[in-house]
Order: structure tokens, then C-alpha cells, then sequence
């Protein structure tokens, strides 16, 4: 079960990874106009 | 945006979540289209004022991230659905100068980023204008900035609890799975080392306003919810590491990890959503505040126009109203007939027509045509500004209940800290992990919070409902006594009757038909603007149309019309036959008419050869009157008719309507005393006056309302103020008070009944920490949706009496 001393601080990696994503996500306003994206297809570019 | 096209202004306030900008009346684009030819001049005035970069703090912030730009804040009118938003941002992006665009089609809301180097204001919203929208600076940008940032902030505390909640979870499943031994000692301790290191962003970060907040109150001796709450999560914290870096220790190897980060989670998003419920109110507020325009054009003596802010607008300025704009101040129409909007401001939800010498209000919105407004009063003074202050004192005060539950907040809070104390004691000798994460639970599973939300979140969601339909709630206290009423009193004149008259009777002289009479006398009648001379005319027309003769009544004119002050009119005839007549129309005096027994308002009518005819004038009922006092008398309230004009009179209109309780002749002391009568023998007594005269008895009674929209709110002493002056928006106050009542007293039993459940609970050690945070969230959380269930608009109130109105009956005599 040694696997294990490198698989729990890759996860604890892992989730401080999602959340820098998030981070990002969230301070681009992704999450302020769930619309947008939805109404995207009707652009023309 | 799906809007409907009856009533914009109301569907657009329902649609209230996202949209805190002016509205978008379903005429505008059409209007803005229209008028597009005449704009570039036109709009490049008003627009030319925003070039001054004094007026860029306004709606625009330094963008920090590139030096030298700013970001502005503006609002799209003319916007209706999401390719207008895609047009947007390419017109606007192909100005050369502006960097970035982002508009959002949910709330015709957006951001452009710009650099004054290169363009201005001016240059890119007229930009827009080309494309047929309407670029307006929203100058709540600081205000909605600042929510934005705080809805982001809250939206990441979470995002960091969730996250880190899962992966705990995860750590924790092995220990509640296993069986004892099944995990060797370093992988538990493996485990738990990494529950450690996620838990700290939990605690450093998630939960910083929690701490924050303890904090204050220790340092301002005061106690609130986040102490208890705040202790708790330090409490299990320290307990927890202590069982992972030192298993050895007085709290074992026992750790917490999983239900402290679940407890922020489920806490914060309690929070949240508080928050967002908050932004709805605000937002509903912000609606209201944001409707006057920004700049408008003035008449300069010369008789040119300009165009100034509205901050230099004063008394006695002619301005210029296009269609779509909204009316700066209040004030009398010049010139130009036109559609208006007053929705928001008196619950009227069809358009009203507004001609020369009408008066219009500020805030309302202009529909159909270009008008020339004297402007009358200005900021503060202005109808619209009372009741943007009405709504927002009324919004801060307190319900009795709320007070009463406030000050118990208090010391159940300190007697939670001791009870969890309490037990912290008495379970220690046998466990101390186990004694400490009682008292966590004890401490975490109490919700005052849900107790003292249940009153205002319930009473400020129904004040919300009733704003946008024309009743302004002045005291939130009035909502819960309005619910105990059984009696109402109406005071007749101006509550049951409008200000109109109507024929109700006709005598003739014998030989001489009603009709006859009736269109003679309104030959004279119509040159006089007398309310007594517009019934006349009015009933004479409507016969005529009647009778399919309207082209020849409008031909009838008479000559050498003169009216004598206080006693009537004269004017002569030309009958087709030959004759003349010369007509006299006045008091009984002035035509020397006998009198008749009545006690409706009487005129008559004379030529040489004496007495015609008399009229009997009778008050207009309002139509919806009867139906209105056919579904109270439903709803289980007894109706009294209380008023100064003479008896009689009083008898009838309230028989009428069907009050059978009716009193006339009462100057305000009988009124009040009659009042207190009632109150001394038990009764809960509401009063429907027009708000002026009545303010002793309005004072006197439980609950008061004042209708009409002739009100000035700021001397109006009522509870309530019906502005669109409609009786029948007093069934549905009346119903959504009870229901609002109804709601609180749920909302209070279901949070003793949490609070009286869970206590004993958790102190008997039965709840483990993470579902006493599950129960606390859900408790408040459970009482906030109740109180919603208050805030949908009301509907209005079907009467099906409305037949019951008689028209004018013509009798001879």
C-alpha cells in the first residue's frame, strides 16, 4: 500500500489544482451570466 | 427577456432576479427606429455632456488592471433578446478606443472598457444610437459594483468549501467503513494528515466572515448567531488536530475533519442564498430609483432648446419628453397628447392618456408621443421621491413580533453558551473528545436565525408584492394588525363615490321630453368646465350616441353664451324650426325653479317662458365599488359607512353599494368617537379615507388606508396609500396580509419547534456536528422560502357585481 503515500498528496494536489481553476472561472464572471453561453449559437462569428 | 406586452413595467419587475435597469418598453425599439433619422443631432447633445470627465465617476471606475482606460457601466434600452446583445458589442467594438465589451441580455446590463486617449463617452454611445438602442449610464455603477464583487467573493468561499468538503468526505469513508485494524496505523495517519491540509483553506478562508463577525461582538459585548457558531469551529478544529498530530493526547485519535467542513458548507450556503434574496429586494429598490433620466432638453427664453442634467432642472423650466424617455420632474403637459406609464408609481397597468393641462408625474414613463412639460416640483419635492422614501423607511422598520423576537435573541444565544458549557462538563470525565463535540453541536444546531427571520423576511416580501401593485405598506407593524381587522370603515366621500357627477334624475315641465331638455341644457353646458355642466354634457352625449344622433347634438350651438359667477349660464338657440330660444342654466334662483325633495344636487333649467327642467345630480359610484363590498363582506368584515355629507345622501350611496350600517352628518369628533366606541366594545377597526381630512380618525384606527392619487404622501398619515386610487386593490391587501400572518406564525412555530427538537438532542450527545449544520441551514433556509412564497405578485381580484351599477334612470314628471 505504498501507492498510497503518493496517491493522497496527488489528490490533495488535485483539489488545490480544481480550485485555482475555479478561481479563475469565478473571477472571469463565468458564473454572473449563465445565458451567455447558451446564447452564443446565435452569433455570427 | 420574455415581457408582456399589457403591462411591461410589471412583468419587468417580476422578472426582477436578474434585471435592475430601465425597462424596456415594447414600443421603444420601434420608437427608437423610428426616430432615427432625427437623432444624430438630437442625441449628440445630450451625449456631448458626458465628455466632461467630471461626469465619468458617475457610471465609470478606473480600470485597474490597464492604466489609462475606464471602465463604464451602461445600460441598454431597446434590448430584447440576445442577438440585440450580439449587435451591441460589435458596434461597439468596432469604435476604434474601445477595448473590451461585455453586455449581458438577462439584465441589459454592460461593460464597455475604454481609453480616453482615443474615444469619449459620447463617440461609442452613439454608436449604439445608430444601431437603433439607447446607451444610458447607469449610475448605480459604484452600488452594483460592489454587489457584484461581494456575490463573486461569496460564490468563491463557497466553490473552496465544496470543493474541499468532497475530498474530506473521501479521507473520512475508509475510517466509517473499516472494520477496527482493517488500516494500518500510517495510512489513518495519512489519511487524516491530508484532511488537515484541506480543512486549513476551509478555516483560514471559507469561514474568515464567521470569525470576523465573533470577533466584533466580543470586542462590542454583544452576542449573535456567528458567536456560537464561530466557537464551535474552532472548538472542533483544535479537537481534530490535536487527534492528528498528537493521537496520544486528552482527545484521542478521534478526528472532525468531515463535519466541520460540511457545517461551513451547508452554512455557507445558507448564507448565500441570503445574500442573493437580498440582491432581489435591492435590485426591486434600485428599480425604482434608477427611472429618471439623466439628462434632459430645456426651453431657454430665446425659445432654442438645450440640453442640461437633471441636477440643473428647477421650477417653472419647459422641457421636451420624447417617447420612451421618462418624465423628470412633475409637472403639467404644455402641448402634445400622449400615452404615459405610471405602473410603478400607482399600480395602473394600462397605458393613460395625457393632454395639455394634465398633469404627469416624475418616474413615469412617456409611451407615444413627443410632450412639452412645464415642470412643477422637482427632486425631493416630487411624488416619486416620496415614495422612494416611503418604500425605503418602511422597508427598516420593525414588526412588534420582529422586536419581540430580538430581544429574546439574546439571551437564548447565552443560554445556548451555557448549556453547551454545561455539558461540556458533564460529559467530560468519561470522554473528553466526545464531551467536547457535544457542546460543538449544542452550539451549532441553535438557530435564533430562523426565529428572527421569520417576521420581516415574511413582511418584507408581502410589502414588495404590494408595491409593485400600487399599495405602499408605510409600517410593516400595519401588515400583522391588518390581519386581525373585523370591521372597516369607509369615509364616503372621494373612498365610494368619484369626484364625478352623474344625471340621476330629470323633471321636466309638462310638453317638455327629458331628452329635449337634456340636450338643450347641454348646448350651454359644454362651454363650462363646472363638473355639474361635464355631467350634463357627458349624459347628453352618451344618449345621443345612444340614439344615433351625435353629429346633430354637436351641431347644436349656442349663441352669446355668458356665464354669471355663482348662479349659472345664459346663451341663445337657433332651433331648426325657426325659433329662438334663450336658454338660462343655474340654480333654482336663477331659472326660478320650484324646488324639489331630494338630496341630490340639483340644476335647472330656464327660457322666457319660465322653468324647463331640473336636473338631480347624483355622485358617480365607483364601478368597482359594490363588487368590492360583495367580496369583503365575504371575507367575514363588518362594513360601516362613516361621513360628513348630509344623511341622506350618505344612506343612498351606501345602500347602494350595500352597507346597510351607514351614519352621515359626523364631524372628525363624531367620527372618532364612534371609532372608540367600537374599539371599547372589541372591535378591530380599519378606516378607508381619502388620507387628508380623516388624520385624527385615521390616527385613532387599528389599520388606515388612503386612497386616491390626489394623496401627498409625505402629509398622509395612513397605514396604507392605494395610488392608483383602485378600491378593489383593498380585497387582495386584505387577503395578503392574512396569508402573511399565516406564513409568520409558521415560520415561528417551525423554528421553536427546531430549536425545542434539536436542543435536547444534541445534548444528550445523539447528534453528531455535521447534521446539527444540516439542520441549522435547512431551518432558516426553510423559513426564507415560506416568506417567498409571499413575494409573487397579486392577482387582481375578479368582481363579478359589476353589473350591479345602475345607469342614470330619466324619469318625467
Amino acid at each position: 500500500m505504498d501507492i498510497l503515500y503518493l496517491l493522497i498528496p496527488l489528490s490533495v494536489a488535485l483539489v488545490f489544482f480544481i480550485l485555482a481553476g475555479l478561481w479563475w472561472a469565478i473571477h472571469r464572471g463565468q458564473f454572473e451570466d449563465i445565458e451567455a453561453e447558451g446564447e452564443r449559437i446565435l452569433r455570427n462569428d | 427577456m420574455h415581457v408582456k406586452l399589457s403591462s411591461p413595467l410589471l412583468s419587468y419587475l417580476q422578472n426582477m432576479t436578474q434585471v435592475n435597469v430601465l425597462p424596456s418598453l415594447p414600443d421603444l425599439h420601434a420608437s427608437a427606429l423610428a426616430g432615427q433619422a432625427a437623432m444624430p443631432l438630437e442625441s449628440a447633445d445630450r451625449l456631448k455632456l458626458l465628455d466632461d470627465p467630471a461626469e465619468w465617476a458617475a457610471f465609470s471606475l478606473p480600470e485597474k488592471d490597464r492604466a489609462g482606460h475606464w471602465s463604464s457601466s451602461v445600460v441598454f434600452e431597446g434590448m430584447h433578446c440576445a442577438a440585440c446583445a450580439i449587435t451591441l458589442e460589435d458596434a461597439l467594438r468596432a469604435v476604434p478606443g474601445v477595448e473590451s465589451v461585455q453586455i449581458s441580455s438577462a439584465s441589459h446590463r454592460g461593460r464597455v472598457v475604454w481609453s480616453p486617449e482615443q474615444t469619449r463617452p459620447s463617440e461609442w454611445m452613439q454608436s449604439v444610437e445608430r444601431f437603433g438602442y439607447k446607451a444610458v449610464p447607469a449610475n448605480d455603477a459604484h452600488a452594483h459594483e460592489h454587489r457584484r464583487q461581494e456575490a463573486r467573493r461569496m460564490v468563491w468561499r463557497l466553490s473552496v468549501a465544496a470543493m474541499c468538503m468532497m475530498q474530506v468526505m473521501m479521507y473520512a469513508t475508509p475510517a466509517y467503513v473499516s472494520a477496527p485494524g482493517d488500516i494500518s496505523a500510517e495510512s489513518m495517519h495519512l489519511l487524516r494528515w491530508a484532511s488537515w491540509v484541506l480543512s486549513l483553506p476551509v478555516m483560514l478562508f471559507s469561514c474568515a466572515p464567521f470569525f470576523g463577525s465573533a470577533w466584533r461582538d466580543l470586542r462590542e459585548r454583544q452576542v449573535s448567531m456567528d458567536l456560537p457558531v464561530a466557537l464551535g469551529m474552532v472548538v472542533t478544529f483544535v479537537v481534530s488536530s490535536l487527534g492528528t498530530f498528537e493521537p496520544a493526547g486528552p482527545f484521542g485519535a478521534e478526528v472532525y475533519f468531515d463535519s466541520l467542513t460540511m457545517f461551513v458548507f451547508f452554512l455557507l450556503m445558507g448564507r448565500w442564498l441570503e445574500l442573493r434574496l437580498r440582491d432581489r429586494t435591492a435590485g426591486a429598490l434600485e428599480a425604482v430609483l434608477n427611472r429618471l433620466p439623466d439628462s434632459i432638453r430645456k426651453r431657454l427664453p430665446d425659445g432654442t432648446w438645450e440640453r442640461i442634467s437633471i441636477r440643473r432642472l428647477a421650477v417653472g423650466d419647459v422641457i421636451e419628453v420624447l417617447p420612451g424617455e421618462a418624465f423628470a420632474g412633475d409637472g403639467r403637459v404644455l402641448s402634445g397628447q400622449t400615452q404615459v406609464d405610471e405602473a410603478l408609481l400607482t399600480g395602473e397597468s394600462l397605458p393613460l392618456t395625457r393632454k395639455a393641462g394634465d398633469r404627469v408625474i416624475a418616474g413615469s414613463h412617456n409611451l407615444s408621443a413627443t410632450l412639452e412639460v412645464q415642470i412643477e416640483q422637482v427632486g425631493a419635492a416630487t411624488r416619486y421621491a416620496q415614495i422612494v422614501a416611503l418604500m425605503e423607511s418602511a422597508s427598516v422598520s420593525k414588526p412588534s413580533m420582529a422586536l419581540l423576537v430580538d430581544r429574546w435573541a439574546k439571551p437564548f444565544l447565552i443560554s445556548v453558551l451555557l448549556a453547551s458549557f454545561a455539558s461540556a462538563i458533564y460529559w467530560w470525565p468519561t470522554d473528553p473528545a466526545h464531551a467536547l463535540m457535544v457542546a460543538v453541536a449544542v452550539l451549532i444546531v441553535t438557530c435564533p436565525c430562523a426565529l428572527s427571520l421569520a417576521t420581516p423576511a415574511a413582511m418584507l416580501a408581502t410589502a414588495g408584492a404590494l408595491a409593485r401593485s400600487g399599495v405602499l405598506v408605510r409600517r410593516l407593524e400595519a401588515l400583522q394588525n391588518l390581519a386581525g381587522i373585523d370591521t372597516l370603515i369607509f369615509d364616503k366621500t372621494g373612498t365610494l363615490t368619484r369626484d364625478a357627477f352623474e344625471v340621476a334624475q330629470i323633471h321636466t315641465r309638462s310638453g317638455v321630453s327629458p331628452q329635449q331638455a337634456l340636450t338643450w341644457a347641454s348646448t350651454l353646458a359644454r362651454h363650462s368646465w363646472h363638473p355639474v355642466s361635464r355631467a350634463l354634457w357627458a349624459e347628453a352625449r352618451r344618449q345621443a350616441e345612444l340614439g344615433g344622433d351625435l353629429p346633430a347634438l354637436d351641431a347644436m350651438l349656442a349663441r352669446n353664451v355668458n356665464e354669471e359667477a355663482g348662479q349659472g349660464m345664459r346663451g341663445d338657440l337657433d332651433m331648426p324650426c325657426g325659433v329662438k330660444l334663450s336658454l338660462r342654466l343655474g340654480s333654482a334662483v336663477f331659472c326660478k325653479a320650484p324646488t324639489f325633495n331630494g338630496h341630490h344636487l340639483q340644476v335647472s333649467l330656464a327660457d322666457d317662458a319660465g322653468w324647463l327642467a331640473t336636473f338631480e345630480l347624483a355622485e358617480e359610484l365607483r364601478p368597482e365599488a359594490p363588487g368590492v363590498v360583495a367580496e369583503l363582506k365575504k371575507m367575514g368584515l363588518t362594513l360601516k359607512v362613516l361621513s360628513g355629507d348630509g344623511p341622506a345622501a350618505v344612506a343612498q350611496v351606501a345602500q347602494s353599494v350595500g352597507i346597510p350600517d351607514a351614519r352621515g352628518g359626523c364631524n372628525p369628533q363624531d367620527k372618532l368617537q364612534a371609532l372608540k366606541q367600537w374599539q371599547a366594545q372589541g372591535h378591530r377597526v380599519a378606516m378607508v379615507g381619502d388620507g387628508l381630512n380623516d388624520g385624527p380618525v385615521l390616527a385613532g384606527a387599528d389599520v388606515s388606508f388612503a386612497l386616491g392619487q390626489a394623496v401627498p404622501l409625505a402629509q398622509s398619515k395612513a397605514d396604507f396609500v392605494l395610488m392608483g386610487g383602485q378600491l378593489g386593490v383593498l380585497i387582495s391587501t386584505v387577503t395578503r396580509s392574512r396569508q402573511t400572518l399565516r406564513i409568520v406564525k409558521q415560520n415561528l412555530a417551525w423554528a421553536a419547534v427546531y430549536n425545542a427538537a434539536c436542543v435536547p438532542l444534541a445534548l444528550m450527545g445523539f447528534l453528531p456536528a455535521w447534521a446539527a449544520g444540516l439542520g441549522m441551514a435547512l431551518s432558516s433556509l426553510l423559513v426564507v422560502l415560506n416568506a417567498l412564497r409571499l413575494a409573487q405578485g397579486l392577482t387582481p381580484t375578479p368582481l363579478h357585481n359589476l353589473d350591479l351599477i345602475h345607469p342614470a334612470t330619466l324619469t318625467a314628471s
